[in-house]
């Protein structure tokens, strides 16, 4: 397959400089342009179409800028499995607990994946199948701290020489590359990660494996596809099915409905680029390079989905002594790790596949709130539930009458 | 309007003779903060002497009695409290002096009263350095006078090392109400127009730049600042001021979803409508962080009456602290009970209630 010619973005007059350019990536007058051209496409394809993005950001900028108001009826945009800490498995988020509740162990993690409940039932709580997080961990008396990077990570480890640093390395083809890159230039002895990266093109795979698969589209995650590349999506397009990179301001997820929706028109799936003022077909060589010096694909489990073959990165064997999973292997309670993927009556998984809408699960908004979440999709600001909730999504088009 | 409150010079904090200040002599001879500061003993009165009572200097303060005598002014009374924690102490813009000093006034300012008085409770953690407490201190005072308001009586307890942060200050502030303030969501109807008086965000994101040690490509400064000043010149061209509240933590979207909390009108936010700073708009996409999440000290959401919205907006851009002030939106008959964002596209989306701190997203 040749590297398609990014035709959305350039009819949608897309600059192609790589320059921050607000004015342009947000301009109402280009949104509204391309509002009429998705009408005029849906319109000669005449039948209902659904498109699927599958990044927790798109979700989040859908929802902050109200995007799916501008679609017109026939065009349905759904949330795939695109939040790293909804799929993050069960075991290593009850590895981290445990970890974090040894006294030699501090516990390093982005802030999203503190409040996210694994599998250990949270000893007195009354409200139902209520299981412990790291938050949990930490008013226990564990030492779990937030940092933004991993680099921070390191320096906690050299300023602790005593302590075992443990970091929780939650994400997808995007947070790995800084892992790898700081793993390669050194890390102190004490400092393992707990590896829970996740590589997604092989989940894409798996979808249209399930009943009722109907989508025509797939929104490329422009962070993830930035490192990658698209060539690791033409496996799709063999499919028949479209693919365009997605990036994340108003013009950009509009011009990648563009790019789906022309190649569903004409019946000619291919790998398009609309973002290609930061994605290149190839991706990120260096960034890659890296990567593939530290990790090696594995299987891993996708909570509350399946295990996928080749779908996670672990450590080579080089980097061996830096695997949390190695470091304490024998020290950690292996029946604790393991449990019911998500809690009774939480349908996440149904949600992360893009089975069923969050309204429709019978705990949202009710049992289940940002402020107390009962499964991990309302716990992350990447999670489908959560981006719902907040924006009001679930809610009736929001009528204004004025004075 | 009331007097002013008598705040006299800061007569003690200088030697006339040129010599050292009673607080750098103080400086000089505990280079940190030791329990016995706090033990009530000689070094208590030691601090207390040559570093409140000297920098604070005001009547009331000076004679050390259990409790501050002060005058009554007249009218009902305002009375308002607030701890204050900070990581780090000293960022651009301000420092927890100055920011514990303008939180109590503004929360009395925000219900239309004259802030006067003002108490100052400092938990000091062992080993805190003395010279630090000073420029605190010195800050504390800067604003306070700025704001014509005289800290009247403190308290000071040393907690043992590593059970502290540093330095804890909770200050308790007291103001006069003038007759007739008619202020409260009660007052607030449909129409009304919503109003800040500059740029969201920029504290929250310059505490933030300096916690994580990231490099902004510009100086943001916290906007940290008493308000009343800015508040009493609104008041003067827009009697009818319906509700105020300073945006703190939480930011727009805390204050804006409490107006709306059961009531029979919804809040409406222009998206295009309100200021942000280039640099908080740019590192708050870079973090997926929501500017109007985002932490502010020295702003004030006002509703005012549709026909005074253009004279309140004068007064503020007319005021130091309100260059650039705006309308950002209006409360509307319906939805109700919902604060809600009107984007730049035309669309709209429900103004997040804030749940907990934002923290950058994973990607």
């Amino acid at each position: 397959m040749t590297e398609p010619v990014a035709a959305a973005g350039a009819a949608a007059g897309m600059p192609e400089d790589r320059s921050y350019r607000p004015e342009t990536y947000k301009d109402p007058a280009l949104v509204a342009e391309l509002k009429t051209r998705i009408a005029e496409l849906a319109g000669e394809i005449g039948r209902p179409v659904k498109l699927m993005h599958i990044c927790g950001t798109h979700e989040h900028e859908i929802g902050r800028f109200a995007l799916r108001d501008l679609l017109p009826e026939s065009v349905t945009v759904l949330a795939g499995p695109g939040c790293p800490v909804c799929v993050c498995d069960n075991e290593y988020i009850n590895m981290a607990i445990q970890l974090s509740l040894r006294p030699d162990t501090i516990l390093c993690s982005f802030g999203d994946m503190l409040a996210v409940p694994g599998s250990i039932p949270l000893e007195g709580e009354r409200r139902g199948d209520v299981r412990m997080s790291l938050l949990d961990a930490r008013a226990r008396g564990g030492d779990v701290r937030a940092v933004y990077s991993v680099f921070e990570c390191r320096r906690i480890a050299e300023a602790n020489p005593d302590k075992q640093v443990v970091f929780f390395s939650v994400g997808f083809e995007t947070t790995v590359v800084a892992v790898a890159a700081m793993l390669k230039r050194g890390a102190p002895d004490n400092l393992t990660v707990i590896e829970a990266n996740y590589y997604t093109p092989p989940a894409t795979s798996l979808l249209p494996e399930l009943d009722g698969f109907d989508i025509e589209g797939f929104m490329l995650p422009g962070h993830a596809v930035t490192i990658t590349g698209l060539r690791v999506y033409e496996h799709l397009a063999e499919r028949g099915i479209a693919c365009a990179s997605g990036g994340f301001e108003p013009v950009d997820v509009m011009a990648s409905v563009v790019a789906l929706l022309e190649q569903i028109r004409d019946g000619a799936p291919t790998v398009a680029n609309p973002y290609n003022r930061l994605v290149k077909y190839d991706g990120n060589q260096k960034a890659k390079r890296e990567v593939e010096e530290v990790f090696e694909l594995a299987p891993i489990r996708w909570r509350g989905i399946a295990e996928i073959p080749a779908s996670g990165y672990k450590l080579r064997e080089a980097y061996a002594r830096h695997s949390a999973a190695r470091r304490f292997a024998g020290q950690l309670d292996e029946v604790a790790l393991r449990g019911a993927e998500h809690p009774k009556g939480c349908r996440c998984a149904e949600v992360t596949l893009g089975q069923i809408r969050p309204d429709e699960c019978g705990v949202f908004g009710k049992l289940c709130t940002p402020d107390s979440p009962y499964g991990p999709c309302m716990v992350s600001h990447e999670g489908t539930c959560r981006a719902w909730y907040v924006y009001g999504m679930h809610k009736e088009k929001l009528h204004v009458e004025a004075a | 309007m009331s007097r002013q409150p008598e705040v006299v010079p800061d007569d003690h904090a200088h030697d006339p003779a040129g010599g050292p200040s009673a607080p750098e002599r103080l400086v000089k001879r505990y280079d940190s903060v030791r329990l016995s500061h706090g033990s009530g003993g000689k070094l208590t009165l030691e601090l207390i002497e040559e570093l409140f009572v000297s920098v604070f200097s005001n009547e009331p303060l000076r004679e050390l009695t259990d409790a501050a005598i002060v005058d009554n002014r007249g009218g009902r009374i305002a009375f308002a409290t607030d701890s204050h924690t900070v990581k780090p102490a000293f960022f651009p813009g301000g420092d927890i002096g100055r920011l514990a000093v303008a939180g109590t006034i503004n929360d009395l300012a925000v219900m239309g009263a004259v802030p006067a008085y003002m108490t100052a409770a400092f938990l000091l953690e062992e080993g805190y350095d003395m010279a630090e407490l000073e420029r605190v201190v010195r800050s504390m005072k800067a604003t306070a006078d700025e704001a014509g308001v005289a800290i009247v009586a403190g308290d000071t307890k040393v907690l043992e090392r590593g059970h502290g942060d540093g330095v804890f200050i909770n200050t308790t502030g007291i103001g006069f109400l003038p007759e007739g303030t008619r202020l409260g969501v009660g007052f607030v109807r449909p129409g009304d127009k919503v109003l800040v008086n500059g740029t969201l965000g920029d504290h929250g994101i310059a505490v933030m730049s300096r916690r994580e040690g990231l490099d902004l490509a510009v100086e943001l400064e916290s906007d940290v600042a008493p308000l009343n000043g800015l508040i009493e010149a609104v008041r003067q061209v827009a009697p009818n001021v319906r509700f105020m509240r300073d945006v703190t933590r939480g930011g727009l979207a805390a204050v804006a979803n409490e107006v709306v909390l059961r009531q029979p009108f919804g809040l409406r936010v222009f998206d295009v409508a309100v200021p942000i700073h280039e640099v908080v708009e740019q590192y708050s996409e870079m973090l997926g962080i929501d500017p109007l999440l985002a932490a502010n000290e020295g702003k004030v959401m006002m509703i005012v009456a549709p026909e005074e919205a253009e004279a309140a907006l004068g007064a503020m851009k007319a005021h130091p602290l309100g260059r650039e002030a705006a309308i950002i939106g209006d409360i509307v008959r319906k939805p109700e009970g919902v604060a809600l964002v009107e984007t730049a596209y035309g669309t709209r989306r429900v103004l997040e209630m804030p749940i907990e701190e934002q923290l950058p997203r994973i990607c």
